[in-house]
């Protein structure tokens, strides 16, 4: 029976032909976006793994310098930047040759030593020494292994210093094991109470699961809707085959195992598909920065039950799914009945859309839980309703359409689409389903983007303020409370720096009241304000101004017009406060900014947690993330737009396929080609512009409820990119129907009329 | 010796009656005709004698073993064995070749491929379809289809064949050439055939004649009942 089963699928002529190879495509598709989907969250698990060691030290991963047997490392993590990218500084001493070792090197690097990723060996040796290399005591000993970086971009170094060096350094402390894994909680400081916070943190594994799983749901969704849709091309040819079988004997078993041998066929060829497709488009999409940085390649891998379970598992429900669709018919020898013939749909069917919605909005009356577990509890029910609530409206929806346009036909093409369209509702939004639930990912993703944009601080990128270098020097309270001023001389050097305002530190112990500030403002010389522009002025007649500490706790977009109240303070009391921060204004050069971050970097007696960042560096790092969701929301538009386009054409081809006897017929008595065309066009475009217009109304709902709730911010309308996008993807729709038209041509010909 | 009977069929479709107590009884080797008008109910007497269709009320016999209570796959079983089928269209699996289609009750009955084709070429010398081994189903003209689903209907070697129009959409040249094959091949094997037609040249191949009108049986001609 297996055989035959496989003759049946494998030599069923053209349609049978076509039908196999869009099942096999669209769960080829299923199964490869799938893939991603999970190796992504593997791949994140992987990454913040691969970066667990850093935590080391930390209070979570107490030192032991008591241990048996082995010979304490001391250990400093410091942060560092370099072209707005972060690099991660680890300073270690060993004190013997069984100091632990951090992975990825071979041993701890002696004094003068240092082990650097291979993205920033690679921009060691191409970068001038004065803008990065001098930063670093000693030289380049080797490269970290993979399997100690987050990714190929990571820009990690390992320095060696003696241990009397380290010993004197602020925030070092000293372990004997490296941690293997994250802190299960966010543990800032080390057990000495100092700070100890790499400057990579893990992503949030529950926060990327909800980006994934809505990221699943916009695309697996039009997969499984173009899986139903070519499922049902050249449904009836087979259900007649199916009862030609029964006529000569086959039982309702051989019957049923034959359909599963079908299904099952297509769904191994598409697993096939899916794992090629995977392993095909890994390495590219792994160089995708969805979360802020790309992927090694490997990281993006399947475990062995992920394997078994696609392998194993797409198949076996092809075969449920077969056993099931059977189950809809009742199929006798003498040929098929439906059980049931559907009614029209009725009203109930909004109710579901209308309980998304409403399950939405009651988180904007409520405000959104705190945790980001609870907000996914919260939002991704309310969305998923939402989706379904579509696909179950749809076919009411359309009837109503249908309905209004049998009122309004006036021509017989008109009349002849709207009373199919009433008649059979539900086929014909499937064929349309998959673009509306395209639009609605795309009204909703672009909207929630477009407001998130308008939160975010991009726009004030371009200002001058965003070239300045921010340096707090001692910006995490710890370490000498007098630092030497930075070389005036050597950063006057640099061509570029435009000016350079040293804040001074005000201690609250200082008998000093500075307006406007808490405990952590500074003192800034309006000399020296008067250089460095976007940073605000003083009022006039000042000398000295309270100015903030971090410049980072002022709103950029006050920075430039801020005033800052006027201070007066003896000048003997001036001599003797510490520099606490250094702003430098650059021209916005790569080449100015670094050589004066790596002069800055110097004036620090001891690495700092907190490196020399320009304020638009800051904005970038703030924004990487929405970047990242911008690049992921423009895949899945286009990839849910693409499948959709594949269902529309499928479905249109498969109503057309199971129609060709009665148009043929209408051609016979006289029909136009033209009006069959009509006929085709209106049977997509009703469903398709009635639903979508509700589809995008809900979209437009659903996120100005979530930009409400979960964003505290009023909905942002879209751009005009929005509106092309939406333009192109109902032309290209009409496009993909109009492609049809060969083949309504060629199926109403006379030679239809023969008996196959 | 009667092989097939039948008691007070009764049979509607919804609110509409076919059969209303249809009693008749075939005998073995017979040819019976089967007529009457459309809509009669001729074409589901055939179905329920064939156990295609259960009927609402009454009883069918087949060789002494009640057929109307048998379970969906007993039935199955029943037509791939011992029933063979002839339609007015030859309801052939268009994906199969001619030949695959004359094998396809034996390999529903678990013989093996090679096996089964070959038995199945032996009919195709014989109903005058040779070299159409290989086509499929929309590569053969009406007549031709109809002789590879007379082919289908025969190769079990059937103790019944059932004809439901079989030169229903044939001319007349190629419908008595079918009847003739049909014939000459039930008599060589002695299979009894029930066959239904309103076409009198059709008909005239049957021993015998039963009328059909409104759901009962109104006419008998011919010889015992």
């Amino acid at each position: 029976m297996i055989p035959l089963g496989l003759r049946l699928t494998m030599q069923g002529g053209r349609e049978a032909a076509v039908r196999l190879v869009l099942l096999v495509v669209a769960v080829g598709l299923g199964t490869g976006l799938l893939l991603v989907t999970v190796s992504g969250i593997n791949a994140i698990n992987t990454l913040n793994n691969a970066s667990a060691w850093l935590w080391t030290g930390s209070n979570r991963e107490p030192p032991d310098p008591a241990a048996a047997g082995i010979a304490p490392l001391w250990w400093h993590v410091g942060g560092d930047m370099f072209r707005g990218q972060t690099i991660v500084r680890v300073d270690v001493a060993p004190t013997g040759p069984s100091s632990p070792v951090p992975p990825g090197i071979p041993h701890d690097p002696g004094p003068g030593q240092y082990y650097a990723s291979p993205a920033l060996a690679s921009l060691l040796r191409s970068t001038p020494a004065d803008e990065l290399a001098i930063r670093y005591p000693g030289h380049l000993t080797g490269t970290i292994g993979d399997t100690a970086l987050q990714g190929p971009n990571s820009l990690v170094i390992i320095v060696g210093r003696s241990p009397a060096q380290l010993a004197r350094t602020p925030a070092t402390v000293r372990v004997t094991a490296i941690a293997t894994a994250w802190p299960s909680g966010f543990e800032a400081r080390n057990p000495n109470g100092l700070p100890n916070a790499p400057p990579v943190l893990p992503l949030q594994a529950s926060g990327i699961d909800f980006i994934l799983s809505v990221v699943a749901l916009a695309i697996l969704t039009p997969v499984l809707i173009f899986i139903a849709t070519a499922t049902r091309l050249s449904a009836a040819r087979r259900e007649q085959r199916f009862a030609a079988l029964q006529l000569v004997g086959a039982t309702r078993r051989q019957v049923s195992l034959l359909a599963a041998v079908e299904s099952m066929a297509a769904a191994i060829g598409g697993v096939a598909v899916g794992f090629g497709l995977f392993y095909l488009l890994r390495v590219p999409l792994s160089a995708i920065p969805f979360t802020g940085q790309p992927f090694f390649p490997a990281q993006m891998s399947l475990s062995v039950p992920d394997v078994l379970a696609a392998v194993l598992g797409i198949p076996v429900a092809a075969a449920v799914v077969a056993r099931l669709a059977l189950r809809r018919v009742q199929i006798s020898p003498l040929g098929v009945a439906r059980r049931v013939t559907p009614g029209p749909p009725k009203a109930w069917r909004l109710v579901p859309l209308l309980a998304g919605v409403a399950e939405l909005g009651f988180f904007v009356v409520r405000g959104r839980p705190a945790a980001v577990s609870g907000q996914i509890q919260a939002f991704f029910p309310g969305i998923l309703l939402v989706v379904i609530g579509l696909i179950i409206a749809g076919p009411w929806l359309t009837m109503t359409g249908a309905r209004f346009l049998a009122r309004r036909a006036r021509r017989p093409g008109a009349l002849i689409a709207a009373r199919r369209l009433a008649d059979d509702p539900r086929a014909a939004f499937r064929a349309v389903s998959g673009l509306v639930l395209a639009l609605f990912v795309t009204t909703v993703a672009v909207s929630v983007l477009t407001t998130d944009n308008a939160k975010l601080l991009r726009p004030y990128n371009d200002s001058a303020a965003a070239n300045v270098l921010s340096d707090p020097l001692v910006g995490m309270g710890e370490g000498p409370s007098n630092l030497p001023a930075p070389s005036a001389t050597d950063l006057a050097r640099v061509r570029g720096i435009r000016g350079v305002t040293s804040v001074l530190e005000v201690h609250a112990d200082a008998g000093l009241s500075i307006h406007g500030f808490g405990a952590s403002a500074g003192l800034a010389s309006c000399a020296q304000l008067a250089k460095v522009r976007g940073l605000g002025r003083c009022p006039a007649g000042a000398a000295v101004v309270g100015f903030p500490i971090p410049l980072s706790q002022v709103p950029i977009k006050t920075l430039a017009n801020a005033t800052w109240p006027a201070e007066s303070v003896p000048a003997h009391r001036l001599n003797s406060l510490g520099i606490s921060a250094v702003d430098v204004a650059t021209n916005g050069s790569q080449q100015a900014t670094e050589q004066a971050r790596t002069i800055l970097d110097g004036t620090n007696p001891y690495p700092v947690p907190q490196a020399p960042q320009t304020l638009g560096e800051w904005i970038a790092s703030a924004d990487a993330l929405s970047n990242a969701y911008q690049q992921l929301t423009d895949v899945v538009i286009l990839t849910s737009l693409a499948i959709a386009g594949c269902t529309l054409a499928a479905g249109v081809a498969g109503g057309l396929a199971d129609r060709k006897r009665p148009f043929s017929m209408l051609r016979l008595t006289g029909a136009r080609l033209a009006m069959l065309r009509r006929v085709v066009v209106l049977e997509s475009a009703v469903p398709l512009i009635a639903v979508a217009i509700v589809a995008i109304g809900t979209g437009f709902a659903a996120s100005a409820l979530y930009a409400s709730s979960e964003m505290q911010h009023s909905l942002v309308p879209p751009g005009a990119g929005y509106y092309l996008i939406t333009t192109a993807g109902i032309v290209a729709s009409l496009a993909v129907i109009a492609a049809t038209f060969p083949m309504l041509r060629r199926i109403t010909g006379p030679e239809v009329a023969r008996n196959d | 010796m009667t092989i097939l009977q039948t008691k007070g069929l009764v049979k509607s479709f919804g609110q509409t009656p076919a059969l209303r107590g249809a009693t008749m009884a075939v005998s073995r080797g017979e040819i019976l005709a089967v007529m009457g008008p459309s809509g009669s109910g001729k074409s589901t007497l055939l179905h329920c004698l064939a156990g295609i269709l259960v009927p609402d009320d009454g009883e069918v016999w087949f060789d002494g073993q009640r057929l109307d209570n048998l379970s969906d796959d007993r039935r199955s079983e029943l037509r791939r064995d011992r029933f063979g089928f002839v339609f007015q269209t030859g309801q052939l699996v268009p994906e199969l070749t001619a030949e695959e289609n004359v094998a396809l009750p034996l390999l529903l009955g678990g013989a093996r491929r090679a096996p089964a084709i070959a038995e199945a070429r032996k009919w195709f010398g014989r109903l005058g379809l040779d070299g159409l081994e290989q086509r499929r189903s929309g590569e053969l003209s009406g007549g031709q289809a109809q002789r590879v689903a007379l082919a289908r209907g025969l190769v079990t070697s059937p103790q019944v064949l059932f004809a439901d129009e079989p030169t229903g959409s044939l001319d007349s040249v190629s419908g008595e050439i079918v009847m003739n094959l049909l014939a000459a091949a039930v008599r060589e094997h002695g299979t009894t055939v029930v066959l239904v037609t309103h076409d009198a040249r059709t008909a005239a191949y049957a021993d015998r004649e039963i009328i059909v009108r409104d759901g009962t049986i109104s006419t008998l001609t011919g010889v015992e009942a």
